[in-house]
């Protein structure tokens, strides 16, 4: 079950990822978010969320959405993985537009007792990924027991998610989204609702997973720590409305990342000054 | 959209599956065999309600001894008299069985149809447009308002009373079957849109399951208004049944014979919630048990 926090940390190391050129020798970026705005419409007006968010990322990248809430992550990422369109603007998918969700970007929800099929046990919500991914059932068996063990997960396969903790239903539902094999996990604060010692346990189990699978991963947060311990780079994010992508961080240092280290605490008190004259905008857009 | 009586049923589910938990709990701990009887959750209501029972019994029978005219208000020991006889002639069995079957035919038929139909309400925004109106307005008809139309389109056979009994059944279920749909969990919707699934695989996988609660629900209102509107249709159009043994006392003013034809429909009414309970239990509990999670 859950080991402690360091051993899967200690063999992460800053990840060289293979970067996939094209005939002409120029680099294939796997999502491109296009100067999307989105507009809502209510019966009290209009909400314009995003305005001009522009965002390349690349294959086997690891990116986190970092921004106060209310800021338009979760509205991107929604964009991203094709459930809502943009207003205008556009995202692409290995340079083809996203018009639905499709099946090689996965999300995965904060909620992981909702996104799950709570009236099946563990392995039947394993099957029922493959079932409707349409794999071969003879292969079933096979990535089950594979993506089971990965997430520590084998030994409760029999058990409901109302059975599970917090953090197993979390791992179950990445281990339900990586055995369809997507490009992209598309993580919208999913380990926001965990106690803070489950959260930091999950970090290392999905950087361990990451490492492992090559998948590219986008990580909407309001965490700046988290953030700083998970990304490759990190996006931030203005408060809205019309909210942007206004800075993008990469953060090379190795994992990993103890806050006590003084370049990662230098790292987290640039993001912080980087985001208060925002959240005094919000606080004063609140008082009146 | 009215979803009010959805409320109070879900939360005696989850009244439900919690005292369940809490009984396999008490029964891991070991401890003495008659202690543990009585401190569980289960026995206790059974002895409080048991006595509670007896008290009404026995504060009755004083009134209707001392207080009331007995003739108005016959005392419980006097009903009990009159009803065995009853009771060993076969006279309330047959009737209570005449009844029991219109209601689960009516039942039945009104519960599936309204499920079908609720399902797809649910679903089809269109069809949910378009029907809607007319069912907000024909519910407002309860069986009872139907019973001088029966009569004349089915006669005084079983017919009417299906069809009673299907009226008072359809739309508690369809409305609660809608909401059901229309509230299964949007991420959860999306989480198998995006793992693959077609919308036809989210509707019968998804959708449809996460209703499953509240369609057990309004099947259990509607098993209650099936026996609040059995009685009276077999009062106005029958020749059997409870209904009709009521009429006919009511006409010889044997008031002793009516208070075991209304003790015989407490009985039977109450039977029939804990069976269907028991059933929605035993089929259906990994639809119902998380219910108490979320």
């Amino acid at each position: 079950m859950m080991g402690p926090p360091g051993t899967l940390m200690q063999r992460i190391y800053p990840r060289q990822h293979l970067m996939r050129v094209d005939d002409l020798g120029q680099e294939l970026r796997l999502l491109r978010v296009s100067n999307v705005r989105k507009v809502f419409h209510s019966t009290r007006g209009t909400y314009t969320a995003l305005d001009g968010a522009s965002l390349t990322i690349e294959d086997g990248e690891f990116v986190c959405l970092l921004g106060p809430s209310g800021c338009g992550k979760s509205t991107l990422l929604n964009i991203l993985a094709g459930f809502e369109p943009a207003t205008s603007g556009a995202v692409f998918a290995d340079d083809a537009p996203v018009t639905a969700a499709a099946r090689d970007r996965v999300m995965l929800f904060q909620d992981a007792g909702t996104a799950l099929l709570p009236w099946l046990s563990v392995e039947e919500n394993m099957r029922f990924a493959l079932r409707v991914r349409r794999i071969p059932k003879p292969e079933w068996p096979e990535v089950i027991d594979k993506y089971l063990h990965m997430v520590n997960l084998d030994r409760h396969r029999a058990k409901f998610p109302y059975e599970l903790s917090g953090g197993m239903r979390q791992r179950l539902q990445i281990a339900r989204a990586l055995a369809v094999e997507p490009k992209v996990l598309l993580m919208d604060e999913p380990f926001a609702a965990l106690d803070a010692l489950t959260r930091r346990h999950m970090h290392a189990v999905l950087l361990d997973i990451w490492q492992r699978t090559g998948k590219t991963v986008v990580f909407v947060t309001h965490d700046i720590a988290e953030a700083i311990s998970l990304a490759d780079r990190i996006a931030v994010m203005s408060v809205g409305p019309c909210s942007a992508i206004t800075k993008l961080i990469d953060i090379d240092l190795p994992r990993p990342r103890d806050l006590t280290n003084r370049k990662v605490a230098e790292l987290f008190n640039e993001i912080e000054a980087l985001l208060a004259p925002d959240l005094q905008r919000l606080d004063a857009m609140e008082a009146q | 959209m009215n979803v009010d009586h959805v409320d109070p049923g879900l939360k005696s589910m989850i009244k439900t599956s919690g005292s369940k938990a809490a009984i396999s709990m008490t029964s891991v701990v070991p401890s003495r065999k008659s202690q543990r009887l009585i401190s569980q959750p289960a026995v206790r209501p059974l002895l409080l309600g048991a006595a509670s029972l007896l008290i009404v019994f026995v504060i009755w029978q004083f009134l209707s001894t001392f207080v009331f005219n007995p003739y108005l208000i016959p005392p419980p020991i006097q009903v009990i008299r009159t009803a065995i006889p009853m009771v060993l002639s076969g006279e309330i069995p047959a009737d209570a069985a005449i009844s029991m079957v219109r209601v689960l035919v009516g039942f039945v038929a009104g519960s599936l149809s309204g499920i079908i139909i609720g399902v797809l309400l649910g679903r089809v925004r269109l069809l949910h447009e378009l029907l809607d109106p007319v069912l907000e307005l024909l519910r407002y008809l309860s069986p009872t308002a139907m019973i001088p139309i029966a009569v004349i389109w089915f006669g005084i056979g079983e017919m009417s009373k299906y069809f009673l009994i299907f009226w008072g059944t359809f739309f508690i279920v369809v409305i609660n079957t809608t909401a059901g749909v229309w509230r299964a969990p949007i991420a959860r919707q999306r989480a198998a849109e995006c793992l693959g699934a077609s919308k036809l695989q989210i509707f019968v996988l998804v959708a449809i399951p996460s209703a499953v609660p509240y369609i057990v629900t309004g099947m259990r209102v509607a098993m209650a208004s099936s026996f609040m509107s059995i009685i009276p249709a077999e009062i106005l159009a029958a020749d059997s049944g409870i209904g009709y043994l009521l009429q006919k006392s009511s006409m010889l003013l044997q008031t002793d014979r009516i208070f075991v034809a209304l003790l015989a429909i407490c009985l039977l009414g109450f039977l029939a919630d804990r069976l269907f309970r028991l059933f929605a239990d035993k089929v259906l509990t990994r639809y119902m048990t998380y219910v108490s999670l979320t």
